[in-house]
């Protein structure tokens, strides 16, 4: 193996097409890199996509909303010229309780507040809590945003004192004033359980707000942590206390379809049915892929939209990686705990707590009865079993978009159900003989706040967690790519020395979720990824 | 403090003897004939490094490989926390870079760490005892056992995110150079207290027992003196509170003295004691069917966890305002070591208990309710340890159960958190016990803080009192 090698003849290869590995494709090919994307599955978007449930009836097949996406990626990009068109309902979050009551999250905090104190349930205190705690996760989300788009800091160079100092005196630092820096080191470790009842006392408001802290996550919410997840769902976006309600018109695979077009347009290319089986190396540097089919493609650099324990444990030569880092890939926590429910409906339910008005079922209806009902729920994945009392955020898409049913019959609706907590590790049986009995659960907490929705259902589709690995390559079956704990986070997502996008052996390189900063639909690691490879590969 | 002058004697306290359940042991011990030792098996670690990996070698190889590089890596990880004890946190809000100074340096000693060793660190600080160990170990009562360390005195469980850390507590004796990093203060852990009473007459300071203050006498923003329970008046220039932040500012304070925005801060501190006490008099000593007779076992802790699961269910009952069903307990007989504490023949057995949460649910009676629950609850106590020595309730002679309240009625900790106050992660460092207000003075001026309360929390281990002291002579010019 000596002698001067031909040059290859591709400058990045990303390996996958999830959203992350788009957006990142096309930042890279844009500045004129040579740039091929592989995928293993015969469509591209990863998480984000639609399926055809039923004749004419259309679903989100994972992710069901697309807010968190970053308003940069969306004007770089021009992604709305690419077809994509968004739709957000004023109604944020219904979270109905099966004695009829229900608390509402409109987009407005002090609309929210008015229509608390109107409806009587929540005490005033409660009422008047509520657009303060809505200003605060706002401004510690901003705070958390620019550490967002950062690359997180060398910890190996000397200059890290610089760079913390930077950070603390830094004007996103400085902004959150002296309350607020001192706030956001107390806040980031806490328990989100902790963190609502600092504001509030209505255990059901408590509950509904405290869902983003443990939404993906394989926790509960009085597990350390969680606040930080709450207000990194709410970093960069709209979100606020209520968080972010909006659609991709057609689907979120709508999306996908415009990060294509995008990708295609910047010069990238994309080939689907092509499996990476292997990332060659060379004296501890990335230099191509090897194909399923044998095929082997070379490159400059090799950058994976793929989880990093995949990535580092089954692609990278363990010979290149060294005992001590393919210990710590071995380490990387998975432990996915969600998983999907797919309805058609024959006509819309009724929710008698939504009392005839429509509009409320416009945004995430989330069905989380109280803190303890929601830890209850947690606590049946430490020990390997499902939650018969799922945790459920269901939304109702074909309401503010009738294209997605528009091929049915008059009054037919789609629910897409994201259902927690369901561990990928059952103790007993597989997940063959359980999905189908974890969504009857599910089905049977809808019917507790919507009754008669069961018989509704016409079509039914469950993907549990072991599908989520198995179809998506996502490992424990974990949306995020790696948990979002505290031990996974910013510095050290997904590993300590690691959190720059450059993983393991030089010029390999990670764009997806389980880089900061983390996962969701927000482009976020895909965006700053293609900014450290471009440092790196741009040709000058 | 020279404290062994003083009479401070520490006993060793020799390994941890765990047993398990009947069936869960790999290769049950035999004696030299090939005869099993007992019923059920015992997972035994002792201070001496090659039994204790002879031991788990009967459980798994790979347990013993592991272990032979977890002790060392966790000897370094201790190295270089132990200064973090000893720094006065800096207020992060602050522009002031002077206290900001020991962080750096210790970024530099961090920087030192290999990779790998940078990265464990992250996770001790970050991820729960269980997840941490799992890393390493596959013996399911090995990872009970060492987590259980993670967890004494916090109402977090195994798989609770930030109990990794107290792991570390476990190295820190040996890098003082002592062999054996617990042991058991002869008298008793008030033999401590004594010792250190006594330096303390000889260095001048004079002890008045039997002498509540009722109230922190304030005047001009400024704390000028205590008033007892008896209504006399002791004028000082300098008051240093060891009792926990909530007694302080909101029983010791005439109302008003504090800003209410501190105030709210002090009430938002969390204590939820999670722990309980119950000390036994014994006719004789118990019989473990996994080890039957008085043999070296019974001399060093004793710990009833095991497995995961019942460690990580105990946290469950407590998260719902139960007492666990099945506790964690952590067993101390110090008479086999100490036999003056008890007549001949006798013994004493010293049970720590988790969880007892403070806080019980409102069906029990709420807080109120332990004094209704004390009696079941210390039955469950001897019957979580009968499953494994069954002739235990038969060889009791005088029972003492300490619910979280009676540890606050009897000590003033609120709570009964024996931390004062939870060592969660966001009631750490900068943040302990208030955010700003980690350098041991308080908003009051010549009033001072020094107990748990403060970083770097509890344990007797004696930091928080040395570091207020530095703090209280410096802010007088003094050297020290």
């Amino acid at each position: 193996m000596s002698g001067p090698r031909p040059e290859p003849a591709w400058d990045v290869i990303v390996i996958g097409a999830g959203h992350n590995a788009l957006i990142a494709s096309a930042y890279i090919a844009r500045a004129g890199l040579r740039t091929l994307v592989l995928e293993r599955r015969d469509r591209v978007g990863g998480a984000a996509d639609t399926t055809r449930l039923a004749k004419g009836v259309r679903v989100p097949t994972l992710a069901h909303t697309v807010g968190r996406l970053r308003p940069s990626v969306q004007k770089d990009l021009d992604l709305k010229r690419h077809g994509l068109s968004l739709v957000a309902p004023d109604v944020r979050v219904f979270a109905p309780s099966p004695d009829g009551s229900a608390i509402t999250l409109l987009a407005d905090a002090e609309k929210t507040a008015v229509a608390f104190r109107l409806g009587g349930s929540l005490r005033a205190r409660d009422s008047e809590a509520y657009a303060p705690f809505d200003r605060r996760v706002r401004k510690l989300g901003r705070f958390l945003d620019t550490i967002g788009r950062a690359t997180p800091p060398d910890i190996e160079s000397p200059g890290l004192g610089d760079a913390l100092s930077a950070l603390r005196l830094g004007s996103s630092f400085k902004a959150l004033g002296r309350d607020g820096s001192r706030t956001i080191l107390r806040v980031l470790p806490m328990a989100v359980a902790d963190l609502v009842a600092e504001s509030f006392e209505s255990d059901a408001l408590r509950a509904v707000l405290a869902w983003r802290g443990v939404r993906f996550g394989a926790v509960g919410p009085w597990s350390a942590g969680t606040a930080a997840m709450l207000l990194m769902d709410g970093a960069g976006n709209d979100g606020g206390a209520a968080g972010e309600t909006v659609f991709a018109r057609g689907g979120p695979g709508s999306l996908s379809a415009a990060l294509l077009a995008a990708a295609y347009e910047a010069g990238a290319d994309v080939r689907t049915k092509a499996e990476v089986v292997r990332i060659t190396s060379r004296d501890g540097a990335a230099t191509g892929v090897v194909l399923a089919n044998g095929e082997e493609i070379r490159a400059r650099g090799v950058v994976s939209g793929a989880d990093p324990k995949r990535t580092l444990t089954t692609l990278v030569d363990p010979v290149a990686l060294g005992p001590s880092l393919g210990w710590r890939a071995g380490n990387i926590r998975t432990p996915g705990v969600v998983a999907k429910v797919n309805l058609a409906l024959k006509r819309l339910p009724t929710f008698p707590a939504a009392a005839g008005d429509e509009a409320a079922l416009r945004g995430r209806i989330v069905v989380a009865p109280g803190i303890d009902a929601m830890e209850r729920a947690f606590d049946a994945t430490k020990y390997g079993r499902w939650s018969d009392q799922p945790i459920l955020e269901a939304t109702i898409p074909s309401l503010t978009d009738a294209s997605l049913v528009d091929g049915a019959k008059e009054g037919v609706h789609v629910m897409s159900v994201i259902a927690q907590y369901a561990p990928h590790a059952l103790r007993d049986g597989d997940w063959a003989d359980n999905a189908e009995r974890f969504a009857d659960a599910v089905v049977d907490v809808l019917e507790s706040v919507a009754p008669g929705i069961r018989k509704l259902v016409s079509h039914r589709q469950v993907i549990t967690p072991a599908d989520l690995e198995r179809d998506y390559g996502l490992t424990g079956g974990h949306p995020l790519h790696a948990e979002a704990g505290l031990d996974q986070f910013f510095v050290w997502r997904p590993m300590l020395g690691h959190a720059r996008y450059r993983l393991g052996i030089e010029r390999l390189y990670l764009c997806g979720s389980g880089a900061h900063p983390g996962g969701g639909i927000t482009g976020g690691p895909g965006q700053n990824a293609a900014r450290e490879i471009l440092a790196d590969l741009r040709r000058r | 403090l020279d404290l062994p002058k003083h009479g401070l004697d520490i006993l060793p306290l020799d390994g941890t003897f765990t047993p398990v359940y009947e069936g869960t042991g790999r290769t049950p011990p035999k004696d030299g004939n090939g005869n099993p030792i007992g019923t059920g098996d015992y997972l035994w670690r002792v201070n001496d490094h090659g039994r204790t990996v002879r031991e788990l070698r009967r459980w798994s190889k790979l347990d013993v490989e592991a272990y032979e590089e977890y002790g060392p890596l966790m000897v370094d990880m201790a190295r270089f926390i132990k200064p973090i004890l000893a720094i006065v946190p800096p207020d992060p809000a602050s522009i002031d870079p002077r206290p900001l100074l020991p962080l750096a340096g210790l970024l530099r000693s961090f920087q030192k760490l290999t990779e790998r060793q940078q990265a464990v660190f992250v996770q001790l600080m970050t991820m729960s005892a269980f997840d941490f160990l799992s890393q390493w170990f596959e013996t399911d009562p090995l990872k009970a056992t060492m987590a259980a360390s993670g967890i004494i005195g916090t109402f977090q469980g195994v798989r609770s995110p930030g109990t990794a850390y107290v792991l570390l507590h476990h190295y820190m004796g040996e890098i003082d150079g002592a062999f054996r990093a617990w042991g058991i203060p002869k008298g008793g852990t008030g033999g401590i207290s004594n010792a250190i009473a006594s330096a303390a007459r000889a260095n001048g300071v004079e002890i008045r027992t039997e002498a509540p203050v009722a109230r922190i006498r304030v005047g001009g923003g400024r704390a000028n003196g205590v008033v007892l329970a008896t209504g006399e008046e002791l004028d000082a220039t300098s008051n240093v509170s060891s009792v926990d932040v909530r007694r302080t500012f909101i029983d010791l304070l005439e109302p008003g003295s504090i800003d209410s925005e501190f105030e709210s801060e002090v009430r938002r501190f969390k204590f939820r004691g999670s722990s309980g006490k119950v000390n036994m008099a014994l006719d004789a000593l118990p019989n473990f069917t996994a080890l039957p007779g008085e043999g070296e076992h019974l001399r060093g802790a004793i710990s009833i966890s095991p497995a995961v699961d019942d460690m990580e269910r105990a946290y469950d009952d407590a998260k719902y305002g139960r007492f666990s069903a099945k506790p964690y307990i952590d067993i101390v007989i110090p008479t086999l070591v100490d036999p003056s504490m008890a007549p001949p023949g006798k013994h004493v057995m010293s049970c720590f208990v988790q969880y007892a949460p403070y806080q019980l649910d409102e069906s029990l009676g709420g807080a109120a309710g332990w004094d209704l629950q004390r009696e079941a609850f210390g039955d469950a106590v001897v019957n979580r340890i009968a499953e494994f020595a069954p002739d235990l309730p038969s060889k009791i002679l005088h029972r003492q159960v300490m619910t979280p309240l009676d540890i606050e009625r009897t000590t003033g900790l609120t709570e009964g958190n024996i931390f004062q106050g939870e060592l969660s992660l966001e009631q750490l460092f900068f943040s302990r016990p208030v955010p700003g207000w980690a350098r041991f003075k308080t908003p009051i001026r010549d009033l001072w803080l020094c107990g748990s309360s403060t970083h770097p929390g509890g344990g007797i281990m004696g930091a928080n009192g040395r570091i207020a002291a530095l703090e209280v002579l410096r802010s007088k010019g003094k050297r020290t």
